[in-house]
């Protein structure tokens, strides 16, 4: 199958990045602690919510990811601490050659602690090989909402997802419980790519969860509107209920179609965990 | 492979008896509620993306190939090797699994739902077996496939044949709906689950070599068609 492919760089070439994030309340403030390793940078804090929201913002400065490079994050917010993480720029993750390109990330949420981690889009170009495993531990009372978008094959340059590999792994459990295992395998032929059962002919899937509280049924049906009164929705999407948490799929063909109504979804949400309204980082402002 | 006494339960032999039961335990005509769900069939056959009997085989044969039950049918079994050592904080922790890896709440209902009916019936069947059950599983939030591990251990069933069996009778109660569903003829319906047949047994060799860091499948489909169901305005099935 990849017979055609170049054969592996030298060891020595592949990056590991790393960040490790802690944020401790002190006082109003929660304050941010950094440690990073290249490629990965972390921008200095910002507080446009006032000074218990951090927002930090993480670079990638090798622009993309090649098989065999991998990322690690490890993000720990402290009791009563509240962060937004994003990142400067969309993911690329080249097509290179077999060994894949791996990101790995353990997020900790400590009681009365949130944390909001809302990259932004990953490139998967057609026939690279990408895997994520993230998993998530939050204390009782403690919330995560998270996003991911994943554009499978640059569609602008006619590439299809007929070859590559995604795995995807999300696992958050909530006070000792797991509550959303999603260990997804997209495994890039024709038939993945047109059939309704996986892609349905879209290069692009997007998912947000929140995990924390049980949503009411209210909830559900103000997410599944803001979808329905999107002026013109392209592609298609669901919503439903979590054991603790809710769920959102996307699977369109357009990256600022799921983020959309993703950032309405997210503001809509924030209330149901915190006092201060959504702003949105204005490093998505292009 | 997580269990190590399996040896000793893969000499159960298929006996006349067993066959008999297990046709019972995966009987659609079992009192469970199987016929009320379409896991998404319905919203498919509702938007026409399933209107004909080859969408349909393509469908089934796409989520034996690589969708989520794929995932219920190998806790299946690892819930049947628990279920025979016994182990029942594996099998507690398997139902856990079982119940954050559905797609929606509508199929988290779906399965708490089958898997309680089960084993109710099972308790009035033999109620001195149903003593040596595990404490969850008397909770109400027993998944079917573990539900349906513990019957088929308990009832001596040999773990090969009933796992089969679970994706067979799977198979016949989403054509059975999408009978209804699209609809589609009774021959039609029956022709398609004989063609699965080959799908049926290769899933189930897959799922067989299956080890925990396999645990993986496609499931943006099904996902959305559930997702969308709770919403539908019309509906005949509860998934």
């Amino acid at each position: 199958m990849n017979s055609a492919v170049a054969p592996l760089p030298t060891p020595g070439r592949a990056w590991h990045g790393q960040a490790t994030l802690t944020f401790e309340r002190r006082g109003e403030r929660t304050v941010p602690q950094a440690q990073t390793q290249a490629p990965l940078k972390v921008q200095r804090p910002f507080y446009p919510e006032g000074p218990s929201l951090c927002q930090s913002v993480l670079l990638h400065t090798a622009g993309g990811m090649v098989g065999g490079d991998r990322l690690s994050y490890d993000l720990h917010l402290k009791a009563n601490a509240h962060a937004l993480v994003t990142t400067a720029a969309a993911a690329k993750i080249y097509r290179d050659h077999p060994q894949p390109a791996q990101v790995n990330g353990t997020v900790r949420v400590e009681p009365g602690a949130w944390l909001e981690w809302l990259p932004q889009e990953a490139i998967v170009f057609e026939g690279a090989q990408y895997h994520q495993n993230w998993r998530v531990d939050l204390a009782a009372q403690a919330h995560w909402l998270g996003w991911d978008v994943l554009r499978l094959g640059r569609t602008a340059r006619g590439e299809r997802f007929c070859q590559g590999e995604v795995r995807s792994r999300f696992e958050v459990w909530h006070d000792g419980q797991l509550i959303w295992l999603d260990p997804q395998r997209l495994v890039g032929s024709k038939t993945l790519w047109q059939s309704p059962h996986g892609l349905n002919g879209c290069p692009v899937i997007g998912t947000l969860v929140w995990v924390g509280a049980v949503p009411t049924d209210e909830v559900i049906t103000a997410v599944r509107a803001i979808w329905e009164q999107q002026p013109n929705p392209q592609g298609e999407a669901g919503v439903t209920a979590l054991q603790r948490g809710l769920l959102c799929r996307y699977r369109g063909a357009s990256t600022s179609a799921a983020r959309r109504w993703f950032i309405q979804v997210w503001q809509l949400l924030r209330p149901h965990y915190s006092d201060t309204a959504a702003t949105i980082p204005r490093v998505w402002q292009r | 492979m997580p269990f190590g006494h399996e040896s000793r339960f893969m000499n159960l032999q298929l006996t006349q008896g067993r066959l008999l039961t297990l046709l019972q335990l995966s009987s659609p005509a079992l009192p469970i509620g199987a016929y009320s769900y379409s896991e998404g069939i319905e919203t498919l056959a509702t938007q026409g993306t399933i209107a004909t009997g080859s969408d349909l085989f393509h469908w089934l044969s796409q989520e034996l190939n690589s969708g989520s039950i794929r995932l219920e049918a190998a806790i299946l079994r690892w819930s049947y090797l628990a279920a025979s050592q016994p182990d029942f904080e594996a099998l507690a922790r398997w139902n856990q699994w079982l119940s954050a890896l559905r797609e929606t709440a509508e199929m988290r209902s779906q399965s708490w739902q089958m898997g309680r009916s089960l084993l109710r019936l099972f308790a009035d069947l033999e109620p001195e077996l149903t003593e040596q059950l595990p404490g969850f599983a008397r909770q109400g939030d027993c998944n079917f496939a573990i539900a349906y591990s513990l019957v088929a251990q308990a009832w001596q069933i040999p773990l090969e044949e009933a796992a089969i069996a679970f994706l067979h009778s799977w198979a016949a109660n989403l054509i059975s709906a999408a009978v209804r569903a699209v609809p589609l003829g009774q021959t039609e319906g029956q022709r398609l689950l004989q063609q699965l047949t080959a799908p049926i047994q290769t899933a189930h060799a897959e799922i067989a070599a299956m080890t925990e860091a396999d645990l993986m499948a496609c499931n943006w489909g099904v996902a959305l068609a559930s997702m969308q169901h709770e919403a539908l305005y019309s509906r005949l099935f509860r998934s």
